[in-house]
């Protein structure tokens, strides 16, 4: 493989308190590429998920060992700024979480914070289209955000990530609250996504990841137990528990 | 059977609860209505813009009025910025230990204790060590330290039932904390703080005994030109011209108590149009 490598975790092993529950993950996150991770509930893949842009950083007892390279540069060294991580690292949630204010606040309040001096409209309208909602919302760009339905919260989410040019998305789970035909909306996005931004997209749903993922990484009980090319895992795995997995024999 | 057992039970369940509800409403209708009809007579302009007198007829409250809404307003000012930032911290920032947790039951404490002594504390702190005499420094300062746990406690609660996803949202997009805390979490608790500010400053507004401990005295003929002027306030002047024997001073006390009301519940619809207006995403 000679694509570039966006993210790279180097022997990544996370703990709670006492519990570890990621051992020893080395991966390479392909850029604009959609990779998945799948795995059982409990398997640690939102824990992986949520280090790529220090989101663990909140929970007390969280303990990390090992490197995860972004940009050439280890993210957990004590001179990184989680924040500008962020910037540059998007995430979108398990459940629509817009914030409660207007559309249009929703998509420019990263930005704005975050010191962007350009024209707010154009980039809101800009991050609407490119999250497939704008036909839906560019007469009410003022209207509560918590009006509109599940599948288009989460499409306001990801249009606020993308407005802050981020280099990735992180996606833990964004389908699963929403019912099937705004599940299909947001799988099709993410498959256009992947021109502009690197994903990674955390699943419980195999087929999900088997119809939107490039790679497919599949952790058990904290060891990353095969990674590689999505058809291959699918069609001839090389472990016998991603098979079992797979198949539907246990999960 | 057992059918016919079970419903009269709900319906006995029904009459109690709403007997206690009709019991309260009918006990605070028949206080009001005595207070109406005692005080009414007495209601005029003459009566707002008086200042009190021995004579009756020509006894006011205007200094009390005026008192208190200085002091309520010095209150405010001073209470309710402290209250929320010790708030944001207490929630936000404080460590999760032993020694926070013993802050939270001592506030909670603090909350249920007697006014009086609040007011045995301003004088000892407020009139006397920082000589602060007996003006509306020292009443406002009293009464400040009274709502403080109050305001505290119903802003923490407010700002804890802001949803944790609010929080991990913002902080995904880059934000500091700060940014967080003012630009997320703050907006989505107002009207819940504000609901603990109304509740707080009209109990504020009540209160007598740390007042008459600081020194808020029932006879001022003149309105108080700053915080360093002396004062008095509506429930202290109500409870002065209550004590007095004569029938007529009674009168007047009522009519002071239908003022009290009156100013309460502006105050507090005030407050509630704000809470409705900052509440427009919802």
């Amino acid at each position: 493989m000679d694509k570039q490598i966006s993210l790279e975790t180097k022997n990544v092993s996370i703990s709670y308190g006492d519990k570890q529950v990621i051992r020893q993950v080395s991966l390479k996150v392909s850029s604009h590429q959609v990779t998945a991770v799948i795995g059982p509930s409990g398997c640690g893949k939102s824990t992986l998920l949520r280090t790529f842009n220090r989101m663990n950083d909140f929970i007390p007892s969280f303990s990390m060992e090992g490197e995860i390279i972004f940009q050439g540069k280890n993210i957990y060294e004590p001179s990184s700024d989680p924040g500008v991580i962020r910037q540059k690292i998007g995430m979108v949630f398990q459940r629509p979480n817009p914030f409660p204010k207007s559309i249009f606040k929703n998509i420019v309040w990263g930005p704005k914070i975050n010191g962007y001096s350009g024209d707010l409209q154009a980039l809101a309208e800009d991050a609407l289209k490119r999250a497939a909602l704008w036909e839906e919302v560019k007469d009410r760009l003022n209207d509560s955000a918590l009006k509109l339905s599940g599948g288009q919260q989460q499409r306001l989410c990801i249009a606020r990530a993308i407005a802050m040019n981020p280099e990735v998305i992180l996606m833990d789970e964004p389908c699963s609250a929403l019912d099937p035909s705004a599940t299909a909306r947001i799988e099709d996005l993410i498959k256009e996504l992947r021109t502009n931004y690197t994903i990674v997209i955390v699943t419980h749903n195999m087929q999900q990841a088997a119809r939107i993922s490039d790679q497919t990484a599949f952790l058990y009980e904290g060891d990353l137990v095969e990674y590689g090319v999505t058809k291959k895992i699918f069609t001839q795995p090389d472990k016998k528990r991603t098979e079992d997995y797979i198949t539907g024999r246990f999960g | 059977m057992k059918r016919t057992h079970r419903k009269r039970k709900e319906k006995w369940f029904l009459w109690i609860c709403r007997g206690a509800t009709l019991l309260a409403v009918a006990v605070l209708l028949t206080l009001l209505f005595h207070v109406i009809r005692e005080g009414f007579a007495w209601l005029d302009l003459q009566f707002l813009d008086s200042f009190p007198s021995r004579k009756p007829e020509r006894a006011g409250i205007k200094s009390a009025l005026w008192g208190s809404v200085w002091v309520i307003g010095l209150t405010a000012l001073i209470s309710i910025p402290l209250s929320i930032a010790s708030a944001i911290y207490l929630e936000e920032y404080a460590p999760k230990n032993k020694w926070m947790r013993s802050v939270e039951i001592n506030l909670a404490n603090l909350a249920a204790m007697p006014s009086i002594l609040y007011g045995l504390l301003g004088l000892a702190i407020f009139v006397r060590f920082f000589d602060l005499d007996r003006s509306l420094w020292s009443g406002a300062l009293t009464l400040s330290l009274l709502v403080l746990p109050v305001i505290v406690i119903a802003a923490k609660g407010a700002i804890r039932s802001v949803p944790q996803s609010i929080r991990e949202g913002a902080y995904a997009l880059g934000a500091r904390r700060w940014q967080v805390v003012f630009y997320q979490v703050l907006p989505s608790a107002i009207p819940g703080i504000m609901t603990g500010i109304i509740l707080a400053l009209s109990r504020a507004m009540g209160e007598t005994a740390p007042l008459i401990m600081v020194g808020a005295l029932s006879y001022i003929a003149f309105l108080p030109e700053g915080p360093s002027d002396p004062f008095t306030a509506l429930p202290v002047q109500i409870f002065n011209w209550a004590a007095r024997p004569q029938a007529d001073f009674h009168g007047l006390a009522a009519g002071g108590i239908i003022v009290l009301l009156c100013l309460l519940l502006t105050l507090n619809a005030g407050a509630v149009f704000i809470r409705e207006k900052l509440q427009r995403y919802k």
